[in-house]
């Protein structure tokens, strides 16, 4: 480890100083509002009554609120399970090299370029109980007996968006997992091989240890992205049946742009922010363990 | 002297230049919308403005129908709003009782070409607060039900005599689902959204009820009845998430026998609806014969740090024109908000009477500047009447309670 | 028995690849159905009278050309700026350890947090004080920090993977810090460069609610504005905005297609090395 360097210092800095100005001001004005009272009237000035944490307290004494969390926390989890879990398992197999792969995972990033609220709205339609192409085709099967009531039943509703919105995030998984497994070492492979060490071995001794900052990284990155997950359940459900979909991105946009209830809907959104700073604070610790430079 | 009153000669040329410049450049009126197609109505009023070289000419901005309310509140906290805008009618109490919406009384009861009086009642209510009017409707439109005249045909029913009581409509429901064939026998929108108040209203309304006696036996009946509905399968449960014009689209495609929905469904019949259709009143509650619909439409407001007036009101003057009219309903199944519009030979004609007819029983929502607050609790009773984890009365009694202290700080 | 071998993982991959893709299948085919057909009982999985009324609607009626151009105008900058500014950064952050740089990491990580519909207003304020409201700019700078931000906590532990011996054999060489970085460093990053391009153009590319709010002139907006605008009042032309998004994601496809022998076949190499 040397000492950072003037061009170090450079490089740190100036990303550091743009995110910070086009990120970090914004989230400040969002933090002064949720500690405030501010209604369609005073939006505009910036002296608002101040309330100290009402905003948050309300939030919390709030049923639906306190559904709305526990959705969040439950679809962060599934989806980082799901998309790095399937992502890797995809990066892996097509960095095997069989004839057509790479024209295959080109072919994966498609779904990922569309905009979320056409992605919902396909997905709406496969999961329809009576016209949906899911029942349909898991009744060919003689899967189900009688149709799912997907969308329209609140315990099965976050299931089909869990699907659809890991769907939606796998080839982003694949694609920086891919990226990942470029770097490491040949030659380790080979070692392994001549030991004998079968492919799913090699996986787990050689490919998953040296991937493993990658990967604690995209996992991160997939929690704050489905943390702030919006256009795919607007288009999905918009939070129903029964607010069984509901997140605290879509919780906090009903509470500012439909109940005109600015303060609240941006201490909701805050309530992301203690998630993330978790989450931030655990994966600083992983780095800890990592080799020094 | 002489060399000054060169100077100020110059200056006068000077200043016709510019007045000249000014007169050749009309004042521009930003009016943000929401109508991405071309065969809505508000594209032909703007044509008629700014071909009328008044000296505005008006800039319109197409704005994605659920974001018109995140662009307008953004568009006030950071003081740059439009010069008009279209606002759906339950939310403009929410601005004009903020002083987020012009007062518009004076200009309407000055204005040469719009007769205040000419307005129906739902509409004008809704542009009003505390007695000044602070928008003025662009249309109206309310609900009614879509037959499917062979669906019932076919099953010995007589669409010339459609479903006209609560009874009524069950027995028709019952008769008409078929599940062999996949069919349901009646549609509406129970939508965890404003959608599914809008379409449980009438039924409220017709059972004697309101929004502001949630825990009265009235609001319980109207529930049971959606619930039964349901529960027996008479409807589809997937209702529960179907917007509006996704029940219509599964009338459409012949998987709803009737249904209930709006006017504003109209153009995509002529290449969807590949069978015999038409349009009947909602029904009334066999023991009360209350007529009702509800009533929706969008309006235009001249929002507060607009900076041509004058303008945006000559636009709103405009839209509210009788030579408007006859396009809105032919291409886009709108109706006036003027009761002294009569379209001639219109298109969809008993649609049209219809619907004309609806508009006198519908009533407005609100108008209450926490709309959403009354609306949302409504909304969970409906969805856990419907699901089943709730019984209607205990759902509406949750909900009544949510909304006694919305309505004990400002009533309805 | 290799080959026989890669060609059943072949067909399996192919299979998965097939189901997986099969929404945008249904997406596509959407376009060609009426309305009415999207939702007919039971589905069809092939139009039953395939019609391009809807494509024709749709490039008739819709300037698909500035559509796409506008979205690649926003997009390529976005690509650039995320790029350069992540690669610095990252690079400052996988050869320093100290807290500051925890800070940092942290910092970028809540950065991201809020969703766009929450930062969208007093990104609007920034950029009415800087009088580029209404200019591709605003649009470029608001979105390319979402990127950086991303860009920064996926390349630093691939910066890492670069064995640091190589760098202390250039300056051994004689090389400065820039030279390392630029001539020993980037290359061997060329990669996860690439993929991190790739990545934020696509995400650029799909951006809403940024160019929404700052761009009020029709003829600056991307694509997905053009495709929400289409989910109009109270009925949304389906089959229309899919056969917009359809016509929308195509060139990207293609786009990705044809480069996708840079950018992904640089992946599989690294394994097979």
């Amino acid at each position: 480890m040397r000492r950072p360097s003037w061009l170090l210092r450079l490089f740190l800095g100036l990303p550091m100083i743009y995110l910070l100005a086009m990120i970090g001001v914004p989230i400040v004005y969002n933090l002064a509002m949720s500690v405030q009272e501010v209604t369609l009237g005073n939006i505009a000035a910036f002296a608002r009554p101040f309330v100290g944490l009402d905003n948050f307290t309300d939030s919390l004494a709030d049923p639906i609120f306190r559904r709305v969390l526990h959705n969040s926390v439950v679809f962060v989890l599934v989806n980082v399970a799901g998309q790095v879990g399937i992502g890797t398992i995809a990066a892996a197999c097509f960095a095997g090299g069989f004839p057509g792969a790479s024209t295959m995972r080109g072919l994966l990033l498609a779904a990922w370029i569309l905009p979320g609220l056409v992605v919902g709205t396909v997905w709406k339609w496969m999961f329809a109980t009576q016209f949906g192409v899911v029942n349909f085709v898991l009744s060919a099967l003689g899967l189900i007996g009688t149709p799912v009531h997907w969308l329209s039943d609140p315990a099965t509703s976050m299931t089909a968006l869990n699907i659809a919105h890991i769907w939606f995030g796998i080839p982003f998984s694949m694609i920086l997992v891919a990226a990942a497994l470029t770097n490491i070492p040949g030659e380790l492979y080979e070692a392994a091989s001549l030991d004998g060490a079968g492919p799913l071995r090699r996986f787990r001794y050689i490919t998953l240890p040296a991937i493993a900052p990658a990967l604690f990284a995209v996992a991160c990155l997939v929690a704050i992205a489905s943390l702030r997950a919006f256009d795919v359940i607007f288009a999905l459900t918009q939070g129903g049946p029964l607010n069984s979909t509901n997140v605290l991105p879509l919780l906090s946009y009903q509470a500012s742009f439909q109940d005109f209830e600015f303060g609240r809907g941006a201490a909701i959104g805050s309530f992301a922010f203690v998630m993330v700073f978790g989450v931030a604070l655990v994966y600083v610790r992983t780095l800890k363990s990592e080799q020094p430079a | 002297m002489h060399r000054r009153s060169l100077l100020k000669s110059a200056a006068a040329l000077a200043t016709l230049a510019v007045s000249r410049a000014r007169a050749a450049e009309p004042k521009k009126i930003a009016l943000w919308h929401i109508y991405a197609r071309d065969f809505d109505m508000i594209h032909l009023g703007i044509k008629l403005f700014n071909e009328a070289n008044n000296g505005y000419v008006i800039e319109p901005r197409l704005i994605p129908y659920v974001q018109i309310n995140p662009e307008l509140i953004r568009a006030i906290a950071t003081d740059s709003p439009p010069d008009l805008v279209v606002i759906n009618d339950p939310d403009i109490a929410g601005y004009s009782s903020q002083g987020q919406f012009l007062d518009l009384t004076d200009r309407v009861a000055k204005s040469a070409r719009i007769n205040a009086s000419s307005f129906y009642k739902g509409p004008s209510t809704s542009d009003h607060w505390r007695g000044r009017r602070y928008a003025v409707a662009r249309e109206m439109n309310a609900l009614s039900l879509y037959i499917n005249d062979d669906l019932f045909r076919a099953k010995g029913l007589d669409p010339e005599k459609p479903p006209a009581t609560w009874a009524q409509v069950l027995a028709a429901a019952e008769k008409l689902t078929d599940p062999a064939r996949r069919v349901f026998g009646f549609g509406f929108c129970a939508h965890q959204s404003e959608q599914s108040t809008f379409q449980f209203l009438p039924w409220l309304w017709q059972a004697g009820g309101g929004i502001d006696r949630l825990d009265q036996p009235e609001a319980t009946a109207a529930l049971q009845f959606w619930t039964d509905l349901v529960r027996n399968g008479f409807v589809s449960r997937d209702v529960i998430n179907q917007q509006q014009s996704e029940v219509i689209n599964t009338f459409l495609a012949g998987n709803t026998a009737f249904a209930v929905g709006g006017p504003w469904e109209l153009p995509r019949f002529a290449t969807e609806a590949k069978f015999q259709w038409r349009v009947a009143p909602l029904p009334v509650k066999d023991d009360k014969k209350i007529e009702a619909s509800s009533l929706g439409g969008f309006h235009f407001a001249i929002p507060k740090g607009a900076k041509e007036v004058d303008g945006a009101f000559m636009v709103i003057e405009q839209m509210l024109d009788a030579s408007i009219f006859p396009q809105g309903w032919n291409t886009g199944g709108i109706l006036a908000p003027r009761s002294d519009i009569e379209i001639p030979s219109p298109n969809w004609p008993q649609a049209y009477k219809v619907f004309r007819t609806q508009m006198i029983t519908a009533t407005q929502r609100g108008p209450h500047p926490q709309w959403a607050s009354l609306s949302k609790p409504l909304q969970q009773a409906i969805q856990e009447a419907l699901t089943g984890s709730m019984k209607p009365a205990q759902a509406l009694a949750a909900a009544a309670a949510k909304i006694k202290p919305v309505l004990a700080k400002t009533p309805l | 028995m290799i080959r026989s071998r890669h060609v059943a993982q072949s067909v399996v991959a192919g299979a998965c690849v097939a189901i997986y893709l099969f929404p945008l299948y249904w997406m596509a085919i959407s376009g060609f159905k009426t309305q009415a057909e999207i939702f007919a009982d039971p589905p069809s999985f092939f139009p039953r009278a395939p019609t391009l009324d809807a494509f024709r609607y749709v490039v008739e009626r819709e300037n698909m050309g500035r559509y796409v151009w506008n979205s690649v105008a926003i997009a390529i900058p976005v690509m650039l700026v995320a790029v350069t500014l992540s690669a610095m950064g990252a690079y400052a952050m996988s050869r320093m350890r100290s807290r500051l740089v925890d800070a940092a990491l942290i910092a970028v990580l809540l950065l991201q947090v809020l969703p766009e519909a929450l930062l969208a207003t007093p990104v609007f304020i920034i950029f009415k004080t800087m009088g580029l409201l209404n200019t591709h700019l605003a649009v470029v700078l608001a979105t390319s920090a979402r990127a950086v931000a991303f860009g920064l906590v996926i390349l630093r532990p691939m910066f890492r993977q670069v064995p640091y011996e190589l760098e202390e054999a250039s300056y051994v060489d004689g090389c400065s810090e820039w030279q390392t970085f630029s001539r020993i460093v980037l290359p061997l990053m060329r990669v996860p460069l690439m993929v991190l391009a790739a990545i934020t153009f696509a995400q650029a590319y799909g951006q809403f609610v940024y160019p929404l709010t700052l761009l009020n002139r029709q003829d600056l907006q991307p694509g997905t504005v053009g495709i929400y605008s289409f989910i109009g009042t109270e009925i949304a032309d389906w089959h229309r905005v899919m056969a917009f998004a359809a016509l929308f994601a195509l060139p990207i496809l293609l786009l990705f297609m044809l480069l996708q022998r840079q950018i992904v076949s640089g992946l599989t190499a690294g394994a097979l090395k």
